[in-house]
């Protein structure tokens, strides 16, 4: 118990700090990369709790192709941090002092945090057994108690690729494509024409290789 | 059917209104026309099924308000009353659809013109088979608002538009006496239904109310208040100055709105609340003093007009006066069947008048006329038709109603009736006198115009006489054909109880035990009115000018209306403008403008700049408004609410 | 494996229905080649949110709880619901010819409509604060695409942005708040949460603090202030057929959300609640009233007037009795028509081909258009709540339930911020009516029959609800009744 418990710390504190750093970091590339260290830490918290098919999509999806997915944009844009940054610092004594606010606000309020009941219950009984695999027991429960939720998830990333290819995609006119069907379908009669070349006179100008 | 009735006219307005411009000049007419032909056919078979068969119903149409205690329903009250003046306006009106498309020929926008007057016919509609307060009110403000709009209708023209305004203000004038009116009813009875409201009328009587600090009799304040509104509607003596100034409004209007239908709308109402004015002998007398007092009046003043259109105008208001008085002396089916009398032969020397002003590209001074009744015969003979009505001379339909009305006021025995008798005898003389001074000097002697305007005199076309010769067979047989149903033997039957008339008042029944020479005296007078006209104009023409030259103070008395606009002028419009500039400049500018609307408006302008400033467009400066939000609000949730 | 029972789809049939349709109409769109399908996948759409309206009506009024307790239908949802869906289908209508015009017509606009209108459905009938949260996102992200769906305009693509950068905070705080609330009351679902706080003498103060996080993301969501900013810049640079849905769909739909959380699974704590609803509905009708006088732009005074009457329809929120739930709804199917109806006329402001925008533009618009000028009269005279338009109803209906649950302050600031709004309203009416026709001369003039038809149905509903206001009251009636059984 108490590796689980000194890797619980080791894995939170590092999530946290990473978190910091991907706000603190001057390089917006280092940004993204504390980001994806966080997400190695939160995988690991999975791991802790016996979630391990979470953590490999976490690992897999998150940071091999959305946080990679980042550094690649971030690397292409030209974000001038400290320039954003001097404005920011214009607005931090009132920006501070509401979030100083909300911040003692939220610790007082969790301060008193007391349990639901229902919490204790729902602790009580968090696997399907030991002979259920995780990849099973997720599978359970997304098709029956949350297929509503894993349905309107689904149309809600629909939206957001139709999202991108309505905002971002044109077809420019003068950009050459790959027409396979084109290509298949194209007979030799339309393509070659057999000219006869009489001696020393060359082909006409209409006559030329379409 | 009933509500295909007053629908259908709604139909052809909204069509013609919204698609005019789709469906073009003819379209409209087309549209508006047919609606109202079968309007017109249904509302005869209305008729008919009530006055044959007594079907009397309440024809519910859907709820319309439903807040607490105050129920009210569309519903059309079908009974005798309002069948009668169904079938009369449906008929009238779409004979006058008919006429407006010759008349208005050439004219820009023809659809809303159609519109209008197919919109007005609905409204009227609504007015008379509406079974309660607000109902009414509602058609009562709907003609208003129509015959503002189409006295108004040549809004380029400056008079119009300034005739428009006055009909619409001095309406409001009554409208005002007429909805505090139905405050009354409602605080009174609690309902505003037509049936409860009837049913407890008699129970109410010689209660008394609070109105403006004094203890008054509860039913005749009510009366008078709701008569107050039938007064500016039915242009009655002190709120009849719009009435001639509309005449500014195409001729085809004047005879729908200002003369068969809207007018009398006053008279319709004092009938339909008979069973209320009944316990309010007071109220009843006001009435009969009012209407005779106009009745003469309007006469008098009749003889000195010029203008052909505001001659028939006076003579409306004061045949409207004759109505009147007959409600007042209890005899209301008298006053219905005069009503209806009078919206075909008044309609009919409307539209005669229009087929003039027509003929004579539009000049409707008399003195410029003259020997028109050989170059226009058709409408010289419906014009005598409409004249003979008028005056009441057998078998015309006028003679009928209007003995009866005389006969009635003068059985009432009191003294208001047997005033209202005189007056009217009197008025019977005038009538016939200006009557015929209008057909002499428009038909008869040289002609006055210039030889241009004489050179285009032409008869109108068809479509234009079609009417003329439908409302002439009205004018001459209505008043024979509805005597024996409306107040002769069948009109008890026939009724129902529409009306009520308490025992205690003659009403039609003493009509019958009145002496010969009362009945015969209107007929007199109307003749020697003829003779008279006949005289000064035919065979003496220097008369009338030596007459006016002899009394020329009561001649310019005559000609200026008995100065009412003047003294209304002196009375209230110029205290009302002077007040209202000293309002403007002292009170407004100074006082509340500073404090008031300026100094409000100022600082809200002032607040409004700051407002859309906080607008900066950068998105960090919105995020932050918003999480001062959240923060604002959880922080008063922690600390302020626990306390 | 035990094979789980199929849950009742039949209750999801509309928003089923909706979804499978769009993504059709995407396949159909996409084979057919962007140039042809636009307007052929967007009249589709209209018919298909037809059917989806006939669909929903269909529901009788029980309340089904479905897919996991996540989804509930009854009255209240049928009739928000329908309001929803006529305003998608009227917006549609109005795009069309719009987006053929400026060149930005293309089919993923209808279907992203669809797609969003369908989020706005699984809002209504949210039960569940997983659902609620999904729905939200759902609708919020199609409507972030379309609010930049005129990509080559600088301001639409700023309009789109800005939406979706402050939206991602909104939600990001009530998702927040979801959270705590979860963690303080060990549930998400609306009937679990109602029977648990039913029991509780004195809420956590987390859980308060849960529900305030929860209402600001959805007063983000109608544009309550403080949390309105988006709006004006958003309704501004949006294309105009896109600014007409913002502002009736999703306002629609997310108050109806609004409220059903509110009335449901909260009711006990009404009077905690009730101090939040009753500052952001003062705060909005007075910043709905000051801040439009000053806007030069008739789209960004619209943006103002809808924070105005959103701050109205609160108010019957604040009510939170059956009462103000019925004024609510009356206010959101009175609010759908006055404004589809007045973006049918701004719409139809072009000038040469192109469009204009700003208020002066349409000085004495009653000589040059007299048809136009009365429809706009009209929604103006409604919009500033003046007798006998429809929209004195709307507001007379909530100030009613105001003063039934004793909240006289907020209905005198109602009627307060009216006066003062009906200032901006009417210097438009005079504008058209009074002043010499604007240079430029006069608009152009076939605005196409669709729009034609648009204008002149919510001008006749709204010039006449007075008439025969009795479905819509006997409806919303019926609606609210379902929100508060027994």
């Amino acid at each position: 118990m108490i590796v689980q418990a000194i890797c619980f710390y080791i894995f939170s504190a590092i999530a946290v700090a990473s978190g910091v750093m991907v706000i603190a970091a001057r390089n917006p590339v280092h940004s993204v990369l504390f980001l994806i260290l966080a997400f190695f830490n939160a995988a690991g918290l999975f791991v802790l709790m016996g979630a391990e098919f979470l953590a490999m999509i976490l690992v897999i999806v998150y940071v091999g192709a959305v946080a990679v997915l980042f550094l690649f944009v971030v690397m292409m844009l030209d974000i001038d941090f400290a320039q954003l940054r001097s404005g920011a610092v214009r607005y931090l004594p009132i920006g501070a002092t509401v979030g100083i606010i909300l911040a003692v606000e939220l610790v007082l309020m969790f301060a008193a945090w007391v349990f639901a009941p229902e919490v204790g219950q729902a602790l009580a009984a968090p696997m399907p057994g030991a002979h259920v695999t995780n990849t099973a027991a997720l599978g359970d429960l997304l098709y029956t108690k949350y297929v509503y939720a894993f349905q309107a998830a689904g149309i809600i990333l629909l939206i957001a690729m139709i999202g991108a290819i309505v905002l971002t995609l044109r077809h420019k006119p003068d950009v050459r494509r790959q027409k396979i069907g084109v290509q298949v379908s194209r007979r030799r009669t339309e393509t070659i024409a057999l000219v006869k070349v009489k001696a020393r006179e060359g082909i006409g100008e209409e006559e030329g290789v379409r | 059917m009933a509500i295909l009735a007053v629908f259908l006219p709604l139909l052809g307005a909204v069509v013609a209104g919204f698609f005019g411009r789709v469906i073009g000049d003819r379209g409209a007419q087309v549209v508006t026309c047919s609606c109202l032909g079968v309007a017109a056919i249904c509302g005869l078979l209305v008729f008919n099924d009530i006055a044959v068969w007594h079907h009397t119903a309440i024809v519910p149409v859907f709820t319309w308000i439903d807040a607490g205690q105050l129920k009210i329903a569309w519903a059309l009250k079908l009974d005798a009353l309002s069948a009668v003046m169904l079938a009369m306006v449906t008929v009238v009106s779409f004979v006058i659809h008919v006429y407006s498309i010759g008349y208005m020929a050439g004219d820009p926008s023809i659809p809303r013109f159609m519109s209008y007057l197919s919109l007005f016919t609905f409204f009227m509609l609504m007015l008379v088979t509406s079974s309660n307060f607000v109902q009414l009110f509602f058609g009562w403000e709907g003609v208003g608002l129509c015959s503002y709009l189409l006295v108004g209708f040549w809004y380029d023209r400056p008079r119009a538009n300034a005739a428009a305004i006055k009909a619409f203000v001095v309406n409001r004038i009554g409208d005002f006496g007429f909805s505090v009116g139905i405050f009354a009813v409602y605080y009174l009875f609690g309902t505003l239904d037509f049936g409860p409201v009837f049913g407890g009328a008699a129970g109410m009587a010689g209660k008394t109310m609070v109105f403006l600090g004094m203890h008054v009799d509860a039913l005749t304040v009510t009366c008078i208040l709701l008569f107050i509104g039938a007064m500016g509607k039915s242009a009655q003596i002190g709120l009849h100055v719009w009435l001639p100034d509309a005449m500014e409004g195409p001729t085809p209007v004047s005879a729908l709105i200002h003369a068969a239908t809207m007018v009398t709308a006053g008279v319709f109402m004092v009938a339909r609340l008979s069973p209320m004015f009944e316990y309010a002998p007071i109220a009843l007398n006001t009435v009969t003093v009012v209407g005779g007092t106009t009745a003469l009046f309007a006469a008098t003043v009749g003889i000195a007009q010029n203008d052909i259109k505001r001659v028939i105008a006076y003579s409306t208001c004061s045949q409207l006066g004759y109505m009147f008085f007959a409600a007042g002396v209890s005899a209301y089916q008298a006053s219905i069947f005069h009503l209806m009398t009078h919206a075909f032969f008044k309609a009919l020397l409307f539209l005669s008048a229009g087929s003039v002003i027509h003929a004579m590209s539009g000049e409707q001074d008399m003195r410029k006329m003259g020997g028109l009744g050989r170059l226009i015969p058709i409408t010289y003979v419906v014009m005598w038709i409409g004249s003979l009505a008028l005056a009441g001379i057998p078998p015309f339909a006028g003679y009928f109603s209007k003995d009866m009305i005389l006969e009635a006021a003068y059985a009432s025995g009191s003294e208001v009736g047997e005033y209202a008798f005189v007056l009217g005898c009197f008025a019977a003389f005038l009538t016939a006198l200006y009557s015929w001074r209008l057909l002499f000097l428009t038909f008869h002697g040289e002609p006055r115009a210039d030889h241009e305007t004489l050179h285009h005199v032409h008869e109108s076309p068809k479509v234009m006489l079609i009417p003329l010769y439908v409302l002439s067979a009205g004018a001459l047989v209505m008043g024979a054909l509805g005597y024996h149903w409306l107040v002769g033997a069948g009109a008890k039957e026939f009724w129902g109880n529409a009306i009520v008339v308490l025992p205690q008042h003659a009403g039609i029944a003493g009509a019958e035990r009145v002496p010969v020479w009362v009945s015969t005296l209107p007929l007199v007078a109307g003749l020697i009115g003829i003779a008279v006209a006949w005289y000064a104009y035919i065979r003496r023409p220097s008369v009338p000018g030596e007459t006016a030259r002899a009394f020329e103070p009561i001649y310019l008395f005559l000609l200026n209306k008995w100065y009412f606009d003047e003294i209304y002028n002196f009375i209230f419009v110029r205290p009302a403008f002077w007040v209202a500039r000293l309002l403007w400049r002292r009170g407004d500018g100074t006082v509340i403008d500073g404090f008031g609307p300026d100094g409000v408006s100022e600082v809200t302008g002032d607040l409004s700049v700051r407002a859309s400033r906080l607008q900066s467009g950068y998105v960090f400066q919105y995020a932050f408004a918003m999480v001062i939000g959240v923060a604002i609000f959880v922080s008063w949730f922690l600390f302020w609410r626990s306390t | 494996m035990p094979i789980a029972p199929l849950p009742n789809l039949l209750a999801a049939l509309p928003e089923i229905f909706l979804a499978v349709a769009a993504m059709a109409l995407l396949i159909l769109g996409v084979f057919q080649g962007e140039a042809r399908a636009a307007k052929e996948v967007s009249w589709l759409s209209v018919v298909v949110l037809v059917v989806a309206i006939f669909m929903v009506g269909a529901q009788n009024g029980v309340r089904h709880v479905t897919l996991a307790g996540m989804f509930i239908t009854d009255g209240y949802s049928i009739f928000a619901k329908i309001l929803v869906l006529i305003g998608s289908a009227f917006s549609l209508i109005l795009s069309i010819r719009y987006n053929e015009r400026e060149n930005i017509s293309r089919f993923e606009f209808p279907v992203l409509v669809l797609l969003s209108t369908t989020g706005m459905l699984m809002m209504i009938s949210a039960n569940d604060l997983l659902a609620l949260y999904l729905g939200l996102e759902l609708q919020s992200l199609a409507l972030y695409i379309v609010a930049s769906f005129d990509r080559d305009s600088a301001r639409s693509s700023e309009a789109g942005l800005k939406y979706f950068v402050l939206g991602a905070l909104a939600s990001g705080m009530m998702l927040f708040g979801i959270s705590m609330i979860y963690g303080f009351a060990g549930s998400t679902g609306f009937d679990t949460l109602a029977a648990h706080l039913g029991g509780q003498a004195t809420p956590s103060a987390g859980l308060v603090v849960g529900i305030v996080f929860l209402i600001v993301g959805m007063a983000f969501k109608i544009s309550a202030v403080p949390f309105h900013m988006w709006t004006p810049d958003v309704y501004e640079g949006a294309p105009t057929p896109v600014t007409a849905f913002f502002s009736v769909a999703p306002k629609i739909a997310a108050m109806a959300l609004f409220v059903r959380v509110m009335v449901g699974p909260f009711h006990t704590l009404l009077f905690e609640w009730r101090q939040v609803i009753w500052a952001i509905a003062v705060a909005s009708m007075i910043l709905g009233a000051l801040a439009a006088i000053n806007q030069r732009n008739i789209k960004r005074l619209m943006a103002y007037s809808s924070i105005g009457h959103m701050g109205y329809a609160l108010i019957g929120l604040a009510a939170g009795n059956a009462i103000g739930v019925r004024g609510v709804l009356i206010y959101l199917a009175i609010y759908l028509f006055m404004n589809v109806g007045t973006f049918a006329v701004i719409l139809s402001m072009r000038r040469g081909g192109k469009m204009v925008e700003g208020i002066e533009d349409l000085a004495g618009l009653s000589r040059t258009q007299p048809a136009m000028a009365l429809a706009l009269g009209i929604f103006m005279f409604s919009l500033a709540g003046i007798p006998p338009m429809a929209g004195f109803f709307a507001k007379l209906y909530v100030f009613m339930a105001a003063i039934d649950s004793g909240l006289n302050v907020l209905a005198v600031i109602g009627v307060v911020t009216s006066v003062v709004s009906a200032y901006y309203y009417v210097r438009i009416v005079k504008l058209m009516y009074f002043d010499e026709p604007a240079a430029g001369g006069a608009f152009d003039r076939h605005i196409g029959v669709e729009v034609n038809a648009v204008l002149m149905v919510a001008s006749i509903i709204i010039m006449f609800f007075f008439l025969y206001p009795a479905p819509v009251v006997a409806g919303a009636e019926a609606a609210s009744a379902a929100l508060f059984p027994g």
